[in-house]
C-alpha cells in the first residue's frame, strides 16, 4: 500500500512538473504540494535514499549560490547529487527536488544531497530528515513582516538545530550573529571568514553589532559590511571564533582574487564575477566541500565556471551591457549599489521594487539602504518600477537625487526600452524578489527580438 | 525673514533602528533643509547624558525585544528629564517600542516592563503579531487627512482618555478592538505607525515641525513655507487607493 502511494506520489509530482514547465514555470513548489498530499512520509521515504550525507544552507543572503557552488564542486567530482537549483526552498520545493532526481519508480541513486532551507522552514523540514551538516551564511534584517525581528529567525534556528544534535555546523564566523550558534557548543563547528581588513567598510544600518549573550556593544577591529568583520565583546568575551577556512590576499579590482588558507595549505582562487559577498559563498561552499572530502585541487576552475543563478549580476546585451541584479534587503542592496560604484562607466540605473507576499508586504527597509551612495556624477539617469515605484522615487528624491533625473513607469518592459535607450555606456537594474522573473524573462526576450531599438519597439 | 534653528534629538539609533524609522529623522532633516531651517541632528547612544533643553524634537524608535529593554532600563534612570521635557512643551515622537515605553506598562506573558508613564496608557502582549499596512484618518488640525503607513508589533495597547493621533480606516491600530491608532497629547506623539511614517505623510511631518518652531520660537514663527509635496502625495495617495 504504501508502495502504491509513493509511486501514485512521485508520478503526480512529475505531471505536475513536466505541466509546469510547458506552461513555464521557472521555479515550482506545487508538484511537492501534490506529492505530500498523497504520501506524507515521501520526503523521509527519499531522502533515507541518500548514500552519503545531507547538507542544508540556510543564512540570510547568499544561501542560493552558496547551494549552488556546493552543488558544482560535488557534481564536478562525478558524485550524484539532489539539489533545489532555483532556490524553491521551503518543504515543498525541496520535495520537488528530491521528486526530480528520483526515478519513475521510487529509486533515488544519489550520494548526496544539498539544499538550501528557508530559515523559517527548518524546523518542518527537519521532521523528515536530519542533515548531517548544516551550512549558515549569515543572518540579515529580511522579510521582516514574515518573520518579526531577527531575534525571532535566531529562536526558530535554535529550534531547529536542536533537532540536529549531530550535524555539523559551518558557519561565518565574520558575522556575530552566524558564530554564535557555535560558540561554546559541544557539536563540531567549522567557521570560515575573511582574515583581513578589506577598506570596505560602508556607513550603514548595522544590524547585530550588539552581543547577542549580553548585550554590550560589539568592539571590531575592522568590519566588511553590515555586522561582519572581526568582533569582540568586551564584556562577555564573545569574539569572532579561529577560522578554520580564512580568506586572505584579497584582490577586488577587476576580478575577485584572493587565497584561502586551510590546515596550513593554501588554494588561490581567481574568478571572472565581482561582489565582495561572493567571496563569502566560495568560502562556504569551499569549506563545505573540503570537509565532505573533495580536493581543493581542481575547485578554482569550478568556481570560475560557476554561472551566477538569474539575477546575481546577470547581464544582458541591450545594444550595450545591461546588467540585473536581485537586491532584496538592505545589506544586499548596499552591497549591489557598491558593485555599481566599482563600474566606472557611465550609466542609467532602474529600481524594481514590488510588495507582494514573498517579498515581504513592508518596504520600509528601502530606508535603511544608503541610496544617498547612488549620488555619484556617472550616474546619468535612474527610473523607478514595480508595484512600489513611487516609494522608492520618494526615497531618491530624499537621497537629493535631482528629481529631474528620475521618472517612474509600472510597465516593466516600457521601463527597460527606455532605460537602454539613454545615454549611459552601461546600464543596471536593481530588482527585489518577485520582480526578479519577470524583469529577467522580459530581458531576454529584449535581448534576443532587439525589439529594444526604438524603431522596432511595440509598446 | 528670521532664520530659524532646530536640534533634533535622536535617542540610541544603534539600539532602535527597525524598519526603516531612519527615513523619519531624514524626512525631518531634509524638510527643514528645504525650507532654509537649519536643522541639526544629534544621536545619543546609551550611556551618553542628554540635555534635553537643547532639543526641539526628541525621536524614540523601535527595537527588538532585547533591545528595547536594555533602552527601558536606561530611560528610566532619566525619567524625571523627560517628564519636564513634555510638561515644558517639548516635542516627542516615539514610535511602536518607543510608544509602548510611554506608557505605564507592557505586560509580558510572565513579566511586566515597568514604563515611563508620561502616556496614561498600557499594553499587554496579544496572541498574535499585528502586521499590515494601515491607513490613518487624523482630525487633530481640525482638517482631516489621512497618514499611511505600516504596522508590525505583538502589543495591544489601550489609551484610556488619551485622544487618539488617528482612527482606523485600514489595519488593526493600538490594539485592533476599538478602531484607535496613537495617541497625541500635548506635543508627544505616540504611533505604531512605520512606513516610515514621516516622509510619505507631510502633512503630520510638518504639523510636527511647526509644533517645534511654535515652541522654539512663540513670537516670529507663523507658519511653515509649503512644499512641492507631488512625490509624497503619489506614494501616499496610491497606498491609499489601493487599501480603502
Amino acid at each position: 500500500m504504501k508502495y502504491i502511494r509513493r509511486l501514485a506520489a512521485i508520478w503526480a509530482a512529475k505531471a505536475a512538473i513536466i505541466l509546469g514547465k510547458l506552461m513555464g514555470k521557472k521555479s515550482s513548489s506545487s508538484p511537492g504540494i501534490v506529492a505530500l498530499k498523497i504520501y506524507p512520509d515521501i520526503l523521509k521515504d527519499l531522502s533515507s535514499k541518500v548514500k552519503k550525507e545531507i547538507i542544508v544552507v540556510c543564512g540570510t543572503n547568499g544561501k542560493t549560490t552558496t547551494n549552488n557552488m556546493l552543488y558544482s564542486l560535488l557534481a564536478a567530482n562525478h558524485f550524484r547529487v539532489v539539489c533545489n537549483h532555483v532556490g524553491a526552498n521551503m518543504l515543498e520545493g525541496i520535495v520537488t527536488a528530491f521528486i526530480q532526481s528520483a526515478d519513475f519508480w521510487g529509486g533515488l541513486e544519489a550520494d548526496y544531497a544539498c539544499l538550501e532551507v528557508d530559515e523559517a522552514s527548518t524546523v518542518k523540514v527537519f521532521e523528515h530528515f536530519t542533515p548531517s551538516k548544516i551550512v549558515i551564511t549569515n543572518l540579515f534584517r529580511d522579510q521582516l513582516d514574515r518573520y518579526g525581528e531577527i531575534d525571532i529567525t535566531i529562536k526558530l534556528l535554535e529550534k531547529a538545530l536542536a533537532k540536529a544534535p549531530n550535524a555539523e555546523l559551518i558557519l561565518n564566523g565574520d558575522d556575530p550573529l552566524t558564530a554564535r550558534f557555535g560558540w561554546n557548543s559541544s557539536r563540531k563547528c567549522y567557521f570560515y571568514g575573511v582574515a583581513q581588513d578589506v577598506n570596505i567598510a560602508l556607513n550603514e544600518t548595522k544590524e547585530g553589532r550588539f552581543c547577542t549573550f549580553c548585550g554590550e556593544s560589539l568592539k571590531y577591529n575592522y568590519y566588511h559590511y553590515s555586522q561582519l568583520g572581526d568582533y569582540l565583546c568586551p564584556s562577555c568575551g564573545f569574539k569572532r571564533p579561529d577560522l578554520d577556512f580564512r580568506a586572505i590576499n584579497v584582490h577586488l579590482a577587476n576580478n575577485l582574487q584572493f587565497e584561502i588558507e586551510h590546515d596550513g595549505s593554501i588554494t588561490s582562487l581567481n574568478v571572472s564575477y565581482k561582489g565582495f559577498y561572493n567571496i563569502y559563498n566560495i568560502l562556504a561552499s569551499f569549506s563545505t566541500a573540503v570537509l565532505l572530502g573533495v580536493s581543493s585541487d581542481s575547485m578554482n576552475k569550478v568556481f570560475e565556471q560557476y554561472k551566477p543563478q538569474i539575477g546575481r549580476m546577470e547581464t544582458f546585451d541591450l545594444g550595450k551591457p545591461v546588467i540585473l541584479n536581485l537586491s532584496k534587503n538592505p545589506a544586499g542592496f548596499n552591497q549591489a549599489i557598491s558593485a555599481v560604484l566599482q563600474d566606472k562607466r557611465t550609466k542609467d540605473i532602474m529600481i524594481v521594487i514590488n510588495d507582494n507576499a514573498q517579498d515581504g508586504r513592508d518596504i520600509s527597509w528601502i530606508w535603511d539602504v544608503d541610496f544617498e551612495r547612488l549620488l555619484a556624477p556617472d550616474i546619468k539617469s535612474y527610473i523607478a518600477s514595480g508595484i512600489r515605484k513611487d516609494d522608492v522615487a520618494l526615497r531618491l528624491k530624499y537621497a537629493e537625487i535631482d528629481t529631474k533625473l528620475f521618472t517612474t513607469e509600472t510597465d516593466i518592459k516600457k521601463a527597460i526600452i527606455d532605460l537602454v535607450n539613454r545615454n549611459g555606456d552601461v546600464c543596471y537594474i536593481l530588482v527585489n524578489y518577485t520582480a526578479l522573473f519577470n524583469t529577467q524573462s522580459i530581458l531576454k526576450k529584449l535581448e534576443k527580438s532587439k525589439e529594444w531599438r526604438m524603431e522596432n519597439a511595440k509598446l | 525673514m528670521q532664520s530659524y534653528k532646530m536640534t533634533i534629538g535622536h535617542l540610541y539609533p544603534d539600539l532602535l533602528n527597525l524598519y526603516g524609522d531612519r527615513g523619519n529623522i531624514i524626512a525631518l532633516q531634509k524638510r527643514c533643509a528645504w525650507r532654509g531651517i537649519d536643522a541639526q541632528v544629534k544621536e545619543f547612544k546609551l550611556n551618553d547624558d542628554i540635555d534635553f533643553s537643547s532639543l526641539d524634537i526628541v525621536f524614540l524608535g523601535g527595537g527588538s525585544d532585547r533591545e528595547q529593554l536594555l533602552v527601558c532600563n536606561r530611560l528610566k534612570e532619566i525619567k524625571n528629564d523627560i517628564h519636564t521635557f513634555v510638561d515644558n512643551g517639548g516635542v516627542l515622537v516615539a514610535i511602536c517600542g518607543g510608544y509602548q515605553l510611554l506608557g505605564h506598562y507592557y505586560k509580558l506573558k510572565n513579566e511586566t516592563i515597568e514604563g515611563l508613564s508620561v502616556l496614561d496608557i498600557y499594553t499587554e502582549m496579544g496572541d498574535k503579531r499585528l502586521i499590515g499596512n494601515v491607513v490613518i484618518e487624523c482630525n487633530f488640525t481640525g482638517n482631516p487627512f489621512y497618514v499611511v503607513g505600516f504596522e508590525n508589533h505583538g502589543g495591544r495597547t489601550y489609551i484610556n482618555g488619551h485622544t487618539p493621533l488617528g482612527t482606523i480606516k485600514y489595519g488593526y491600530g493600538n490594539n485592533g478592538e476599538d478602531a484607535l491608532e496613537g495617541v497625541i497629547y500635548k506635543n508627544v506623539i505616540g504611533t505604531y505607525l512605520h512606513g516610515p511614517l514621516f516622509p510619505k505623510n507631510p502633512a503630520l511631518t510638518d504639523h510636527i515641525l511647526a509644533m517645534a518652531l511654535k515652541k522654539a520660537y512663540p513670537d516670529s514663527f507663523d507658519q511653515l513655507q509649503p512644499l512641492d509635496d507631488s512625490l509624497e502625495n503619489n506614494a501616499r495617495e496610491y497606498m491609499i487607493k489601493r487599501l480603502l
